[in-house]
């Protein structure tokens, strides 16, 4: 009985998923009994609630059904939040990720900080999504909703079996506190965007299941391709927040470590792009039928597959952030095979019925004769490339489980992602450039050169430069150039498009340009990067390069910003008490400007873990990254021996020589004498000579004053050595000794500086990366405007 | 089109053969001690880090610690080139990827187990659970 309560936990939340449960599968049933009740008109109606027919009712009907669905998923996250808020450590999720020293927005983020949590984000984003889903779908709306639902009832289902809201059989006073690395501004609203992504992807796969479902073959299309978009512009908004948090806060001075959890957002995303190009071949030419519904249903199970492998526990000893296995393993390989195998089997028996590509036009009935040089034939080479990147990443992130079939579990090396996308990049930078000066009714090759002839001359001229400024070896060289001639070739043709004041037709094309952008960002910052790992006497200049550095002091660091000395902190501001430790350097450039980095090295009072983030000086050119790798506060010239702790009869030896404690004992009448105190004797052979050492505690009249403790240094006999007895635990019986006169370089150790040890990389050219990027999804954002209107527009069968 | 297809299907085989190429050649098997010491390749070894064993030095950047194996108590000492990370002494157990060089495992990429990754088990072990709190 109290099993059972301690698993229900705190009751309305538990409550609250099971109706969410249960209202989502009523809904579902209620779509498929709509479906049954659809007018066999060739124009399937929308929902309309004025015409009231039967078939109206039932949509109404499963439509109410769905809004208690989204209504109980959001309170029960609205549940867990105040729970979190209010510190309620009597549940599990509490404890084990917040704490009482959070700020608000940390605290807010501990709701997805872990596994239950980030599972009831990507249902709640589901849930809010079908809302606009369910209006929009129109015509399609009981099919899409049936297999929308359908794709988030499974983690609901695993909610319900491993709630958030479980109860602790012990209440504690405080949490666990959230992982330190995750408090940061960008893990507060990283999660929720890549979860927005996640959830957005069951929306062009409940398109296309649905389309399988009611034969509806270009359809779907339309109305799923600004969601496609959608989903390509948050998850790679994402993955970029995601990339710049690294890159900011861990310090190992790159964005991208092709981990695991990076790698399984990395696919979907770049099954989604191949999704949006697939479509919008099926638009312009209806062709790509069968590939964009295996897309489509590819792009949901990366999601599934990627959520397996970073949440089963099946990478825990690979991947620097994979979780432990919380016993849905089985769960979620169900929901996988359920999805695959359901939607390959729906696939094979329509197979046939799908139409092929038109070979007849439509208007003179003649033969297409499409030459290979046409438009077609980039967007399909474009699908292979974003499959082959994909399958690749897919095959080096499962080579853990792949190589286990065959013997040991093993792991691929970064480098092989590297090697293996060299091309891949390259290919894209060339099917960039050519895109514009091919239509779809084909070109000559001699045709297309004469219009290309300008962005390749850009092409190679990027490549000059390039190799002036230091870039060598072939495969740099060939993608510069296949990057610099895109980007030539989609700015072209967006200053015609300007010209022309047709805006919102160049999203496309500006998104090329972005990725030209992009890549060459990432191919100079990359390989082009210089290190210089130094370490910092406080006070000394030293150079690197074109710029000197000084250690200057250590200082603290308020987390509003304000540096300050140790005594200036306030203990009564939030923000100064969790101010950390950072090392001021002075950084001087060539033409004498001074700028101040911080990087931080500190401990984290929770966890006791040295903690250390780097800082960063971004120009348009060059960025400069400084971090931390190690802080000596120094130490003043001393006389030390070797300290060397032993349990009674054990021995060690200490620069050769033997050193054995024989055993304790002690002199009790020292306690009756008119300053009582406690004397311990430890008996010491080292090498050959036995030696009485001994440690006085001196017991204070003053109850409240500390014991003081006197340990002397006692010589062996043919003082040779001698040792000290430094400490005593009666408990393992075990005794700290310091035996000096052993060291042939002997038992003076100089002072050591106080300094810093740092490692300053320049990364040329990042600045790109991010602000391609940015270009890139600008593009995407114009495409699902466009999109959007069009489907609005639209009225379909 | 035909021919399309073609280049796509030639493509995804030359890409598949490239990377079935550079996937055995950037293996990185999981290996005992003993069989690190033997073997010349780049491996990887878990182990649990000996209390105290770890010393950074400035002059040659480089953190020196020795992992114990669990199972087996056989040490190996590694010399690990690199950012130390920030969770290093309260690691559970450490996976350091590289290989033998002279007398010792020299390494340039360390994963960190770091207690809190089990937080939610921890929690519930320390508090006592639903399915722990029948007794």
């Amino acid at each position: 009985m109290e099993g059972l309560t301690l698993r229900l936990g705190f009751a309305p939340g538990s409550l609250a998923i099971w109706a969410a449960l249960i209202s989502g599968l009523a809904s579902m049933g209620v779509y498929v009994y709509a479906l049954r009740l659809a007018p066999k008109t060739p124009l399937v109606p929308s929902f309309d609630a004025q015409r009231n027919t039967a078939y109206d009712r039932a949509i109404g009907f499963a439509r109410r059904l769905y809004y208690a669905f989204a209504f109980f998923i959001v309170l029960a996250s609205c549940l867990l939040m105040r729970l979190l808020l209010s510190h309620d450590f009597r549940v599990s999720y509490v404890t084990s990720y917040s704490g009482l020293d959070l700020p608000f927005r940390y605290l807010f983020s501990t709701f997805w900080a872990g596994q239950e949590g980030s599972f009831l984000l990507w249902v709640l984003m589901g849930s809010l999504i079908g809302l606009v889903v369910l209006r929009t779908a129109k015509e399609q709306e009981p099919p899409v909703m049936t297999v929308y639902l359908a794709s988030f009832l499974g983690i609901v289902g695993i909610l319900a079996k491993q709630s958030p809201f479980r109860y602790l059989a012990q209440v504690p006073a405080d949490g666990q506190g959230l992982n330190p690395l995750l408090q940061d501004p960008w893990m507060v609203i990283h999660p929720p965007v890549m979860f927005a992504g996640f959830a957005s992807l069951s929306v062009p796969f409940a398109f296309a299941m649905a389309a399988l479902w009611a034969k509806r073959w270009d359809g779907w299309v339309v109305r799923a391709m600004p969601w496609a978009l959608f989903s390509f512009l948050t998850l790679g908004t994402a993955i970029l927040m995601g990339g710049y948090w690294a890159y900011k806060t861990l310090g190992w001075g790159g964005y991208w470590a092709w981990d695991p959890v990076e790698n399984t957002s990395l696919v979907p995303w770049l099954a989604t792009a191949a999704l949006v190009h697939g479509m919008f071949l099926q638009k312009a030419r209806a062709k790509h039928r069968k590939i964009n519904i295996i897309l489509a249903l590819l792009a949901f199970c990366c999601i599934l597959y990627g959520t397996f492998l970073t949440r089963s526990g099946v990478l825990a000893d690979f991947s620097v952030h994979s979780f432990v296995d919380l016993g849905i393993t089985g769960w979620l390989v169900g929901i996988i095979v359920f999805f695959l195998v359901g939607g390959l089997g729906l696939l094979a028996y329509r197979w046939k019925e799908i139409p092929k590509e038109p070979t007849l036009d439509e208007k003179t009935g003649a033969e297409i004769q499409e030459p290979f040089l046409s438009r077609s034939v980039l967007f399909i080479l474009s699908v292979t490339l974003f499959c082959a990147s994909g399958l690749v990443i897919l095959l080096g992130t499962s080579a853990p489980i792949l190589t286990r079939i065959f013997g040991k579990a093993s792991q691929v090396a970064t480098s092989f992602y590297n090697v293996t996308h060299a091309p891949i990049a390259i290919l894209m930078g060339l099917l960039i450039a050519l895109v514009p000066f091919l239509s779809w009714r084909g070109e000559t090759a001699s045709a297309v050169m004469r219009k290309a002839l300008l962005a390749f001359t850009a092409g190679v001229l990027g490549a000059g430069v390039a190799f002036v400024a230091g870039v060598r070896g072939p495969r740099d060289l060939l993608l510069i150039f296949s990057a610099a001639f895109g980007l030539a070739a989609s700015l072209e043709t967006l200053v015609l498009f300007v010209k022309r004041k047709a805006f919102a037709s160049a999203g496309g094309y500006l998104a090329h340009a972005g990725v030209g952008v992009m890549l060459v960002g990432i191919l100079i910052s990359g390989a082009y990067e210089r290190k210089a790992q130094i370490t910092l006497l406080r006070g000394q200049p030293q150079q690197v390069g074109s710029q000197t550095f000084t250690f200057t002091r250590t200082v603290f660091v308020s987390e509003d910003g304000a540096v300050k000395k140790a005594e200036e902190l306030d203990t009564a501001r939030l923000s100064d008490r969790r101010a950390k430790q950072a090392m001021e350097v002075e950084v001087k450039g060539a033409t004498g400007k001074v700028w101040k980095a911080y990087p931080k090295i500190y401990v984290n009072e929770r966890t006791r873990q040295m903690m250390a983030n780097p800082d960063l000086r971004s120009t348009p050119l060059m960025d400069l990254y400084l971090a931390p790798q190690a802080y000596d506060p120094g130490s003043p010239a001393r006389t030390e021996g070797s300290v060397v702790t032993l349990a009674r009869g054990e021995s060690k030896s200490v620069h050769g020589t033997n050193v054995t404690f024989l055993g304790f004992s002690s002199d009790p009448t020292q306690m009756q004498a008119a300053d009582p105190r406690i004397v311990v004797f430890g008996q010491v052979k080292i090498g050959e000579e036995e030696v009485q050492s001994r440690v006085t505690v001196v017991l204070p009249s003053d109850p409240n004053a500390e014991p003081q403790m006197i340990s002397p240094v006692i010589p062996t006999a043919s003082g040779k050595a001698s040792v000290r007895l430094r400490n005593i635990n009666p408990q393992g019986g075990t005794a700290e000794l310091e035996i000096l006169g052993l060291d042939p370089k002997g038992d003076f150790k100089a002072a050591t500086p106080e300094n810093f040890s740092v490692d300053i990389t320049t990364k040329p050219l990042i600045s790109l990366v991010w602000g391609g990027f940015y270009v890139l999804m600008g593009g995407a954002f114009l495409a699902l405007l466009k999109r959007s209107a069009e489907t609005r527009r639209a009225v379909m069968a | 089109m035909k021919k399309a297809y073609w280049a796509g299907a030639v493509l995804i085989l030359a890409f598949f053969g490239l990377g079935l190429t550079t996937f055995s050649k950037s293996m990185t098997p999981y290996v005992t001690f003993e069989e690190a010491k033997e073997s010349g390749r780049t491996v990887q070894v878990m182990g649990a880090l000996e209390k105290g064993s770890s010393r950074y030095d400035t002059e040659s950047k480089t953190l020196f610690f020795t992992l114990v194996d669990e199972k087996t108590k056989v040490s190996l000492p590694v010399a690990y080139q690199g950012v130390k990370p920030a969770n290093f002494e309260d690691a559970i157990s450490i996976v350091a990827i590289g290989r033998m060089k002279g007398g010792s495992f020299a390494s340039d990429k360390l994963l960190v187990k770091c207690p809190s990754k089990y937080q939610g088990e921890e929690t519930e072990k320390a508090y006592g659970s639903a399915s722990a709190g029948k007794s």
